[in-house]
């Protein structure tokens, strides 16, 4: 039972690490990511790279996988989103454009991994030993992966809500309107912070490699993960996030545990239409006006 | 001096303001009088850059050409809005939306004493400081709005009907206050449905009708205009 929660709160904390990005990119700048996923496993793959070709430590790729995600991302914003933001009448109507857009961009991303790494699962050792804790055993790489995910959610949280730049960022996703007349510059800040989730994505890729096998095509359920944690979270919402990924997490892990391990994906999806039945806007949003 | 001129606005095939022509000189109330959809919003936001105006338009602040400037600029040039609905964060707390109100570069110097003095102001907002913002009165909204505006140390500030959804107390209070604004030396154009009120504390007034600028005069004139009166203050003139 220990060992099931514990391995529950692991799993969410990482799930939750997982969406943060998504939630920023979709709360402030209306970016419906479908290619979120993906830019995890390229992350990943750079570590795996890293690691393989240059054994260079995961901890130590983040210095460079982060930062190339967040102007990569910077990019995809300014050159492909832009025109998209720029044409909408409103943010329903840029969310609709952006998944159409990200969509074709999920393609192109996996087609250069499948090009790169072929189809094959890819892992690497890193790690991969097993720590004493609380009387169970837990393998110390997943460990260390969620203490770097702990930390990087509490530098987040502490940024957006103790920082001028951080409660821009909030206001931006509450009122851009409103936001210009307090001298922000709202396409600037959007494209920030669809960079700023773009790096936290690659963090978590990077992260997640060191214990997961991965292949060109395994973006694909990060991104529906990381969906179903921010709409139950409430969009743009960091801490709705991390309850969210935990309740994930523990719920899977005690039903694997304790009815049945195939049941996991099922007690997903039936936890996530609970929330969006009994709080449509998710645990932490509020209905639109 | 805010000095505008030449400003025409179209929604679609519809002219919603036709060259029209202002100026407001800072330490001074000027009121803009007007029916509903007279063009008075559409005025005020195409002033703070947040309308798309047909090309042509005029405004300077002091030395500072806004004409072309996007809204984030114009409030770094000190000329700020509070527009109808006051547009403030409903979801941050009273603190963070004063804490926004000075993120202009202009308004960092002497932030602190500038948030002393919109406390002294509105001594509500103290008392809320930690409060989220939607979760107050109208009234204290509306004193929100004012003070985030004022943070940015403004050199001119607009004001988007103000009392809208206020009772008559707080109309009072609000109108006392915009008083002691003016005489910390900014300049304050004020769109009303209340003219009776607003043009009590004008120094001067404009009219505006079907998108144009109809008349111009000091706020004692115009009470006095039957014109006026009839439209706008409910009543007849005085017989003589």
């Amino acid at each position: 039972m220990t060992n099931a929660i514990l391995a529950g709160l692991m799993l969410g904390g990482m799930y939750a690490l997982t969406a943060m990005g998504l939630t920023l990119q979709y709360g402030v700048a209306r970016i419906m990511n479908l290619s979120y996923g993906e830019f995890l496993i390229a992350a990943a793959f750079a570590s795996y790279w890293l690691f393989t070709g240059w054994a260079l430590s995961p901890f130590l790729g983040l210095a460079f996988v982060v930062p190339l995600a967040f102007v990569a991302s910077f990019i995809v914003y300014r050159v492909l989103l832009t025109p998209l933001v720029n044409r909408a009448r409103n943010r329903d109507a840029l969310e609709v454009d952006s998944i159409l857009a990200t969509f074709g961009l999920t393609f192109i991303i996996q087609g250069a991994m499948l090009s790169m790494f072929g189809g094959a699962y890819h892992s690497y050792s890193f790690l991969a030993f097993p720590v004493e804790l609380l009387g169970t055993t837990i393998a110390a790489n997943r460990l260390a992966a969620l203490a770097v995910a702990v930390l990087l959610g509490a530098m987040l949280y502490l940024a957006l809500t103790k920082t001028r730049i951080g409660t821009a960022i909030r206001a931006v996703a509450v009122d851009p309107s409103a936001a210009q007349l307090v001298a922000i510059d709202v396409p600037r800040i959007s494209a920030l912070t669809f960079a700023l989730g773009g790096a936290l994505v690659a963090a978590a890729g990077v992260l997640v490699s060191t214990f997961l096998t991965f292949n060109a095509s395994s973006g694909v359920v990060f991104t529906m993960k990381a969906l179903i944690i921010v709409v139950m979270g409430g969009v743009g919402n960091i801490l709705g996030c991390l309850i969210a990924g935990l309740a994930l997490g523990l719920s899977e892990s005690l039903v694997a545990t304790l009815v049945d391990p195939g049941l996991t994906l099922a007690v997903n999806f039936a936890l996530f239409l609970a929330v969006l039945l009994i709080k449509p806007a998710g645990l932490f949003g509020r209905a639109a006006r | 001096m805010l000095k505008v001129a030449n400003l025409s606005v179209a929604y679609g095939q519809h002219r919603a303001l036709d060259k029209v022509a202002v100026e407001i000189a800072q330490g001074e109330i000027v009121t803009i009088l007007g029916a509903n959809g007279a063009g008075k919003s559409s005025l005020l936001k195409a002033i703070a850059g947040v309308v798309k105006t047909l090309p042509g338009k005029q405004v300077s602040l002091g030395t500072h050409d806004l004409s072309s400037l996007p809204a984030h600029e114009i409030v770094e040039r000190g000329l700020a809005l509070v527009p109808e609905g006051r547009g403030i964060f409903g979801d941050l707390t009273v603190k963070e939306n004063l804490l926004l109100g000075a993120n202009p570069k202009r308004a960092r110097d002497g932030e602190d004493i500038r948030r002393e003095k919109v406390l002294t102001l509105f001594p509500r907002l103290r008392e809320r400081s930690a409060q989220i913002a939607r979760t107050m009165s109208g009234g204290e909204q509306q004193m929100l709005a004012i003070g985030r505006a004022l943070m940015s140390n403004p050199d001119i500030l607009l004001l988007d009907e103000p009392s809208l959804g206020l009772s008559p107390i707080m109309v009072h209070e609000l109108f006392a206050t915009l008083r002691r604004v003016r005489e910390a030396g900014v300049g304050l154009l004020l769109v009303e449905q209340n003219a009776q009120e607003s043009l009590a504390i004008a120094d001067r007034g404009y009219v505006l009708e079907n998108g144009s600028i109809v008349d111009h005069d000091s706020a004692e004139n115009l009470k006095t205009k039957p014109a006026i009166l009839r439209a706008y203050l409910g009543g007849e003139p005085a017989q003589t």
